[in-house]
């Protein structure tokens, strides 16, 4: 009970509880630009953030996905474009704003020798209203190494005591960039655990990956940055059932060529492997294939269809020159 | 009602710069380089050279002092050295490079209070080290001090020079290795500066005017009279502002904090 409390958040004053209501956004993000020399690592970028949402930013190394969120955080300055947290300014309001937002950098170390309590113990120290550290540590299942260095920790306890120093000033907004790289299996599904659990208080989370799997389960809604551009912004759903598309696999009686194929309505792409055909597209492509494909006389067995993943959407929305670089996501 | 919730209570809550200083002094004794550095490695020498001071007594080659008077101020000044350009620098470069202070900045705190956190905490290994220094010399080894203002005065100045220096090492030195490197080059011909091997005041013509106008060798210079009750020699005093003044702005001009 005790570690329930822990990770409260205190809620906004401007917005009830008011399921109704329309989700307030409260993180702001227009036409965003930051250049490295002259590497433009994020170009243009726009989108808001609702409260208590778990947003995510997907896209290939290089992206500008750290970038951004650095921008965000206040860490980094834009070249052009605005950015409004909670109606604050990240880079002019920094002060204000560093007391209600959590940040989880992407490879920060601690000093080697520095225990686990006393870590968390400092960070309460440098916030007004911060929760109780013991409690934290507790509910996040680290309160049993607090007198471990840092150095002697595991990938998976590291993980968890940035997200304690992240979480224990108790901020409205946690930045958590690139959270479960380089854990194991188990570790990663227990850190996504503690994600849902976060939000689940009412921290409005921002979560950098390149797991796709990560982002399908824990984002309610997902900007995929591709070159510094935001190329789709929406739910791992509709991403993965449009920019995915529709699989549909058959063996047509006989043979037919890729330009009638091409021609059925929906379809977008064509395969072919040994008598197989599978036809990539959009909307309810199999029965536009069987029907299409009757009206030339030719019908079809052993037709199988299969939705998009968001694996798929990823690959097609990112295929291009820098598509290879995409390390991670194929679990 | 519930905002309380969770929430560590009010009372025993410290400061968040009291907080860092605990952290950062339990962290400089588990690996203890200013320690050594400032308290450990003068009082060595101390006893060193107070031994052979006994050993051999009286005024040596001319100066008007004795060995372990001529090396007093000797032992002070490296003890700064040791702790300004070896033991400061280790975790600012280290805490740097691994982003922890990147990290604290994104807290309401900063990493400055970091770098004042290390710079109390180094000063005091110093002063430690200067206490040690003038109550072994004086009740062990029998030196005779008038230890006042002048003492006091070359003593701040010789401080702001070598941390100084201590921060143009923090912040020029581009990774933990490369401080290891610098640190320790730098630390070696400031010893030999500052006159461990041979005592400035001992030495003649080229070297001696070499170490007197070192950062090293002008702070000893100065101290040497101070801790006799006499003013320093002007030529160390305006050599130790004007190496303070190099430092400083050099120090400020590239620290990074990322």
């Amino acid at each position: 009970m005790m570690s329930e409390r822990a990770l409260e958040v205190p809620r906004p004053s401007d917005t009830s509880v008011d399921s109704q209501k329309a989700p307030e956004e409260v993180i702001t993000v227009q036409h965003l630009t930051k250049r490295y020399g002259d590497f433009i690592a994020v170009n243009d970028v726009s989108f808001s953030v609702r409260e208590k949402e778990i947003f995510g930013i997907i896209g290939p190394n290089g992206a500008g996905k750290t970038t951004t969120v650095e921008c965000v955080s206040g860490v980094r300055v834009p070249d052009s474009g605005s950015i409004s947290v909670y109606g604050l300014s990240p880079q002019e309001d920094r002060n204000s704003m560093r007391e209600f937002v959590g940040v989880q950098l992407q490879e920060t170390a601690l000093p080697p020798r520095l225990k686990v309590g006393e870590a968390v113990n400092l960070f309460a120290s440098f916030y007004p209203h911060p929760l109780n550290p013991d409690e934290l540590l507790e509910s996040l299942g680290i309160k049993q190494i607090e007198d471990s260095i840092f150095r002697k920790l595991s990938g998976g306890q590291k993980q968890r005591l940035s997200i304690a120093l992240a979480l224990v000033g108790r901020p409205k907004i946690a930045i958590l960039d690139e959270l479960t790289t380089g854990l194991d299996p188990e570790a990663r599904r227990e850190t996504w655990d503690l994600i849902e659990g976060i939000r689940r208080r009412g921290t409005t989370v921002i979560l950098v990956t390149h797991f796709m799997d990560e982002a399908e389960r824990l984002c309610d809604r997902l900007a995929l940055i591709n070159h510094g551009t935001l190329a789709v912004l929406d739910t791992p759903e509709a991403i993965a059932a449009t920019a995915g598309g529709t699989r549909v696999r058959f063996v047509p009686s006989r043979q037919v060529d890729d330009d009638t194929l091409l021609a059925i309505p929906g379809v977008t792409k064509v395969e072919r492997k040994e008598r197989y055909v599978t036809v990539i597209g959009n909307g309810d492509l199999a029965l536009s294939v069987m029907s299409s494909l009757a009206k030339v006389g030719v019908s079809v067995s052993e037709l199988e269809a299969k939705k998009g993943s968001l694996d798929d959407a990823f690959v097609e929305l990112t295929k291009d020159g820098r598509s290879k670089v995409y390390g991670g996501a194929q679990q | 009602m519930t905002s309380d919730n969770g929430e560590s209570g009010s009372t025993n809550r410290r400061g968040p710069f009291s907080e860092l200083l605990s952290v950062e002094s339990k962290l400089a004794l588990r690996a203890p380089y200013g320690l050594g550095l400032g308290i450990v490695f003068p009082t060595v020498l101390l006893v060193v050279f107070g031994l052979i001071g006994n050993a051999v007594p009286g005024n040596v080659t001319n100066t008007g002092f004795t060995i372990l008077d001529l090396y007093i101020p000797i032992i002070m000044v490296i003890g700064f050295f040791g702790v300004a350009i070896s033991a400061l620098p280790i975790p600012l470069v280290r805490d740097r490079e691994s982003g922890w202070l990147r990290r604290v900045s994104t807290t309401p705190v900063g990493p400055s209070r970091v770098l004042a956190a290390q710079l109390v905490l180094n000063l005091a290994f110093a002063l430690v080290g200067i206490v040690i220094v003038l109550l072994g010399s004086v009740l062990v080894f029998g030196a005779t001090l008038s230890v006042g203002v002048y003492f006091v005065f070359s003593t701040i100045l010789a401080l702001a020079e070598i941390f100084s220096l201590g921060l143009v090492v923090a912040a020029i030195a581009p990774s933990q290795t490369a401080q290891n490197a610098i640190s320790g080059a730098l630390f070696f011909l400031m010893l030999f500066l500052s006159g461990l091997w041979y005592p400035a005041a001992e030495a003649s013509g080229p070297l001696q005017t070499i170490m007197y106008y070192s950062p090293g060798g002008a702070a000893v210079n100065a101290m040497l009279g101070s801790v006799f009750g006499t003013a320093p020699p002007l030529a160390a005093v305006a050599t130790m502002v004007v190496y303070a003044v190099i430092f400083a702005a050099v120090a400020t001009r590239y620290f990074r904090w990322e």
